[in-house]
């Protein structure tokens, strides 16, 4: 007879921490950053804590929003912006109120620009700034959602060279694996989106990417474990145990190099990115090539983890978005930035889970960043910081004119 | 009462076509909206619809974002049809994967004739949703993955992490879940004896 090995301890099945609901319902979208979702409901991280991951993927940030709001997906890989978003009753369907139990990864998004305007020289930002400015010049820049991630790190990297993100240029929504056929067509003349598309654009040939989001803020938050507040109001030990799994599958993604490139060959399957590994696995390595000749090593590549630095949710994170919200006029009055982030983000449950695995946790919720243009974030001033950019659209009103 | 006016928007391999001559044949104005999405916002600006119809899988449903917020400050704004609206109609509607955009004012019952038709010919993929018994499976691919784990502890002389990790790394780089590999490493282990 087979000897069996004892099956692992089940305290947290049987103890009254199981999990409320065993089986959740994981939404995502096609990009690199979702690594560590798809790693832990694949690789039997989420069984050792009484959960089973089904992936669900998404073909738009509206329709995962939907079923987070409507329940149908319990969690899911989601854009910072568009949490709050969804919480504030910004955009489609009405306010309802949502969580970040976690930070899932930072860095390793791109704005890039067409082969066409490589041709013409438009390969750095005074040149670009050039062109919209002196030359009447109107380019069509795309981004992925907009309240998400990708507007704000476009509309913020264009403000800081000068360029007024929605009076100098036009911003249109394009999915993000539609981007390079764009491109190519001449539709666009540039986007911001997630890996792996911006290298996907580099090794077509298609185009070049002028700025990472980590050279806009090195290390910054990008998307995070989202789900409706109902959800970790309800099932408190799911969502505990969802963070503890996913926290595993980041941590083992960096445990070496080549976990990191097995992650690559995962997501490369048609079920995930469905996309060649080749594009995925070197920025993913932090083996950056800018499609003009330039190579490097990045370091403020694509993180998952960093022992917990990138995922511990800080309030902080949070409420930079709100500040963004409120410059560039998507939110018309100043939310209470702190109060809101506090609702928010689940930074008790986060520490629980946290503590549980041995991760170390930063005794503050607030962490301090410099910016591209020179500005510091810590979290401690939202209503000035919001109103210190000389480029904004904080005061733009509906255009309705009495009389002549 | 004026007719509404449907843009339909088709950029998924659900057949909108059968969905198009229903509606028209119930007598409502229907525009095709079969070009490119990123053209989205200029076809509705264009067209004036009163209900916009997508697939709720569309990828251009995050276009439609961007035309409800350039809309927020007219006097009759584009919203999405939700379930403030009649929470009945809607997880229908999202159910059968049809999504809705509305001009805010429209009610809810002028709208259910068109999302009864629009629910009935869209293709839906119920057949997906069939769920398996999620907890007996989980506990039998423990046991499965633990019992290959033990095998490869013995046959690779290694201990319990640097297994797991040999296992999942094998997985990942064959795009498999650890079950699977699990599943061969058992299997392998029943050939050889």
């Amino acid at each position: 007879m087979n000897t069996i090995p004892p099956v692992m301890p089940l305290a947290w099945v049987n103890g009254s921490d199981a999990p409320e609901k065993p089986s959740l319902n994981i939404g995502f979208m096609a990009l690199s950053d979702c690594a560590s979702v798809v790693v832990a409901a694949t690789q039997g991280f989420a069984q050792p804590y009484g959960l089973t991951l089904s992936l669900k993927r998404q073909s738009s940030w509206a329709g995962l929003r939907d079923k987070l709001v409507s329940g149908e997906l319990d969690a899911a890989h989601s854009l910072y912006g568009l949490i709050y978003a969804v919480h504030l009753g910004i955009g489609g369907g009405a306010a309802s109120d949502m969580a970040v139990l976690m930070g899932l990864n930072q860095n390793a998004q791109a704005i890039n620009l067409s082969a066409a305007l490589q041709r013409k020289g438009v390969v750095n930002a005074e040149a670009l700034a050039r062109l919209v400015h002196h030359n009447g010049a109107r380019l069509t820049l795309a981004q992925t959602f907009p309240t998400g991630n990708h507007a704000m790190w476009l509309y913020y990297w264009l403000a800081s060279q000068g360029i007024h993100p929605l009076r100098d240029v036009d911003s249109v929504v394009v999915p993000p694996a539609q981007m390079v056929a764009h491109l190519q067509a001449g539709r666009i003349d540039g986007f911001c989106v997630g890996e792996p598309w911006s290298a996907d654009a580099v090794a077509q040939g298609q185009g070049f990417t002028l700025a990472t989001s980590q050279s806009i803020w090195p290390d910054h938050p990008e998307k995070v474990l989202g789900c409706a507040r109902a959800f970790v109001e309800q099932y408190p030990n799911s969502a505990r145990a969802l963070v503890m799994a996913i926290l595993a599958a980041s941590r083992f993604i960096e445990q070496s190099p080549e976990n990191r490139r097995s992650t690559a060959q995962l997501l490369s399957g048609t079920a995930y990115l469905n996309t060649p590994a080749a594009h995925i696995e070197p920025r993913l390595l932090g083996d950056y090539q800018d499609g003009l000749g330039n190579r490097w090593q990045d370091p403020h590549a694509l993180r998952f983890f960093d022992q917990g630095r990138c995922n511990l949710p800080y309030l902080s994170d949070g409420m930079w978005f709100m500040t963004q919200f409120r410059r560039w006029g998507l939110l018309r009055d100043d939310p209470d930035y702190l109060g809101v982030a506090r609702q928010v983000q689940q930074l008790a449950l986060y520490r629980e889970a946290a503590q549980a695995l041995g991760i170390p946790c930063a005794e503050l919720a607030m962490r301090s960043s410099l910016l591209v243009d020179g500005s510091r974030w810590d979290g401690s001033d939202p209503h000035g910081y919001a109103r210190s950019f000389r480029l904004h659209a904080m005061h733009d009103q509906p255009t309705i004119r009495v009389g002549v | 009462m004026n007719m509404l006016r449907i843009l339909l928007i088709d950029d998924t391999e659900k057949k909108v076509g059968r969905l198009k001559a229903a509606l028209v044949e119930a007598g409502f104005e229907v525009i095709d909206a079969g070009g490119l999405t990123i053209d989205l916002p200029a076809c509705v600006e264009t067209v004036r619809p009163d209900v916009v119809l997508i697939d709720t899988e569309s990828p251009g449903r995050d276009v439609m974002e961007q035309v409800v917020l350039v809309s927020r400050d007219r006097p009759r704004p584009i919203v999405l049809f939700t379930d403030e609206h009649d929470p009945a109609v809607m997880r229908q509607a999202i159910q059968a994967g049809v999504s809705a955009y509305i001009i805010e004012g429209i009610q809810a019952t002028r709208l259910q004739p068109i999302l009864d038709v629009a629910m009935a010919r869209f293709e839906s993929d119920q057949a997906l949703k069939a769920q398996l018994q999620a907890r007996d499976l989980q506990l039998a691919e423990r046991k499965r993955i633990e019992q290959a784990k033990g095998l490869l502890m013995k046959m690779k002389d290694c201990n319990e992490e640097q297994a797991y990790t040999l296992m999942r790394r094998q997985a990942m780089s064959k795009q498999q879940k650890l079950v699977q590999v699990a599943e061969q490493i058992i299997a392998m282990q029943e050939l050889l004896g």
